[in-house]
């Protein structure tokens, strides 16, 4: 009796560790998967592209002509595109959260604009476009400059860093907010003195990453009309401008008509990654270093 | 705690300081900019012909992707042998959808489009008080691609051709054309409504007869030239610069109106060539209110019909008559 209970249970023993190995494997391969086709894009990517990468082209103005062809005035496009995004999305989206955190009154309200910035985070970006279009560049009469193309991008990514915001302020233990009203502080001092402090390693993350999700989106910027051909370098915000992705999709789409162009496009893929390449890592940096356990 | 309420404190200050700086930093770096690369310019230019005065300012064009590659071509040059403080901007969201930008209040400079100006755009234009000038810039002959694996239709009547595209023109399979070609369905493309290429095709190639629903209608020519290249059965139409880019991936149909079959080439859809009846003019419209209001537009639109002869051939398009062209310039020129 007792070695037939004990066969048994060695039977089980060997389909659970069977099932163990197999799940293991499943999850394995769910891992490399990703990883396998970004892998597939690096090798294609630089093995068309690296032949391109110079200093003439990392400096260069556009041309149709693709030996003299540069991506400079794209570097520069996507810089002052960021210097529009980065302080608005930051201001209007920590102060969102900071209000629906800290001041809002849970109700009706606070769900309903909630539910509608979660619903904002799915809108596709194709719509920001449209948005964009309608409000920066044809109601207010801005045209397709710098200053309306990172409004809309600042939409786009506006949700990213709310919610980012909200559950960098959430993570904050309780007790440290209740000590500084116990010693008598305001509530806008300790939002300032102790949430935003606290909470500045979450919000940072957060806004880092969306940024570089505004770098590398391109619909929204097709629909404000982006011309094909701008070869002067944007000054300021209020100039018209072209950026990097932009310059991919142009140079995918004529490489039906200059076959070179694909590798050009190659070139500024590469570049485009190792951009937020630097700007992930910031971010991953900048909340290892602020991070502290309470 | 301190040292992160002083880091908060410098980060908005430094955004603060940025927002600031903005407007009035970027605006005298772009003073510097253009006039540190303006001075060499001024000197060379000022050695050839002391009487051109240096211009600024933008010049705007949208309009056609067929006519895209020849204004990209000389918006280039013209900024870097003319006049390098104008910026012009090349866009192609095809003729129609140009129109729409080009027809309001401060619309673009020019547009360009492969198919005249309908009645209704050049009502809109009146409506608005806008003054336009038709220039047309060069002949473009509309070529039928198909696969370089098909071995049979290389050579085609215009009937044939059109029958493909038509709604009742009763062709599905290449077998239904030629009883002698595979019983196999023809898969036909071309660019969709916003181009007008499909229009010339509409209006005049089909006559303003319905178009086979089957017809697969994009909005990217880079689209069609995938397509028919990896399509043994496909067949599309564009203009000839499209397929002069790819011939390594295309074949073009030979058109036989009635003197044998005519290949497209830069001297068969010039002036009077034999392939003149699916040749079509292509054009840039100017809006005259903005070339007397700015120099740079009106300069630049001279510039292009000057050299328009020029850098016609290598973008894949036939020259136009030199007496057409002298005619326009004296125009432009008059204009103030």
């Amino acid at each position: 009796m007792h070695m037939q209970t004990e066969q048994i249970r060695l039977r089980h023993m060997k389909t659970r560790l069977l099932l163990n190995q197999i799940s293991k494997f499943i999850f394995m391969l769910s891992a490399f998967f990703g990883l396998f086709f970004l892998a597939v894009l690096l090798v294609r990517v630089v093995t068309e592209g690296i032949g391109s990468i110079n200093f003439g082209f990392l400096t260069g103005k556009l041309s149709t002509q693709p030996e003299r062809a540069g991506i400079m005035g794209a570097i520069l496009g996507t810089f002052w595109l960021m210097l529009v995004v980065a302080p608005v999305t930051m201001f209007v989206g920590v102060g969102t959260a900071i209000y629906l955190e800290m001041y809002a009154k849970k109700g009706k309200l606070v769900s309903f604009i909630q539910t509608n910035i979660s619903n904002l985070a799915g809108v596709p970006s194709i719509v920001y476009g449209i948005l964009g279009l309608t409000v920066f560049v044809r109601t207010l009469n801005l045209g397709n400059i710098v200053l309306a193309g990172g409004l809309t991008m600042s939409l786009l990514i506006l949700p990213i860093v709310i919610v980012a915001s909200q559950e960098a302020i959430r993570a904050i233990p309780f007790h440290l907010s209740e000590a500084s009203y116990g010693v008598g502080a305001t509530k806008w001092q300790t939002i300032q003195r102790i949430i935003l402090p606290a909470a500045l390693p979450g919000i940072l993350t957060g806004a880092i990453l969306s940024l570089s999700r505004a770098i590398g989106e391109t619909a929204p910027l097709v629909v404000i009309g982006i011309p094909a051909l701008l070869i002067p370098f944007p000054g300021s915000i209020m100039d018209r401008f072209t950026v990097l992705p932009m310059q991919i999709y142009y140079w995918t789409l004529d490489a039906s008509l200059v076959s070179e162009y694909a590798n050009l496009a190659a070139a500024t893929i590469i570049v485009l990654l190792v951009t937020l390449f630097i700007l992930n890592a910031t971010a991953i940096i900048v909340r290892n270093k602020f991070q502290r356990v309470f | 705690m301190k040292v992160n309420k002083f880091l908060l404190f410098m980060i908005i200050a430094a955004f603060t300081a940025l927002i600031a700086a903005c407007g009035t930093e970027s605006d005298d770096t772009k003073k510097d900019d253009s006039a540190a690369s303006k001075t060499p310019e001024n000197n060379t230019a000022a050695a050839q012909e002391t009487e051109t005065e240096d211009l600024e300012g933008s010049v705007v064009i949208d309009g056609s992707g067929t006519v895209y590659p020849l204004m990209a071509r000389l918006a280039e040059e013209y900024m870097i042998n003319e006049q390098e403080g104008v910026s012009v901007e090349v866009s192609r969201a095809g003729t129609s959808a140009g129109f729409k930008k080009f027809l309001v209040e401060n619309g673009t400079d020019f547009n360009d489009a492969s198919r005249q100006i309908k009645d209704e755009e050049a009502a809109e234009a009146d409506k608005l008080g806008i003054e336009v000038k038709e220039l047309k810039v060069a002949l473009d002959g509309l070529t039928f691609v198909i696969n370089k694996d098909n071995d049979w239709a290389n050579e085609m009547t215009p009937e044939q051709l059109v029958s493909i595209f038509l709604a009742d023109g009763n062709v599905e399979k290449w077998s239904d054309i030629n009883p002698e070609w595979p019983d196999e369905k023809i898969n036909a493309m071309g660019p969709n409504e916003n181009h007008g290429t499909y229009e010339f095709f509409y209006e005049k190639i089909l006559d303003k007869q319905d178009m086979n629903s089957n017809v697969n209608l994009q909005q990217e020519y880079s689209t069609l030239v995938n397509l028919v290249a990896e399509d043994k059965n496909g067949i599309a139409f564009f203009g000839f610069g499209y397929y002069v880019n790819n011939q390594e991936k295309l074949q073009a149909v030979g058109v036989d109106f009635g003197n044998g079959p005519v290949e497209p080439a830069l001297d068969t859809i010039a002036e009077d060539g034999a392939y003149a009846d699916f040749t079509r003019p292509v054009f840039t419209y100017l809006n005259v209110n903005h070339a007397k209001e700015k120099p740079q537009v009106r300069d630049y639109a001279i510039y292009v019909m000057n050299n328009i002869n020029k850098f016609a051939g290598e973008t894949g398009f036939a020259p136009i008559p030199e007496t057409e062209v002298q005619e326009v310039i004296s125009f432009l020129e008059g204009l103030k």
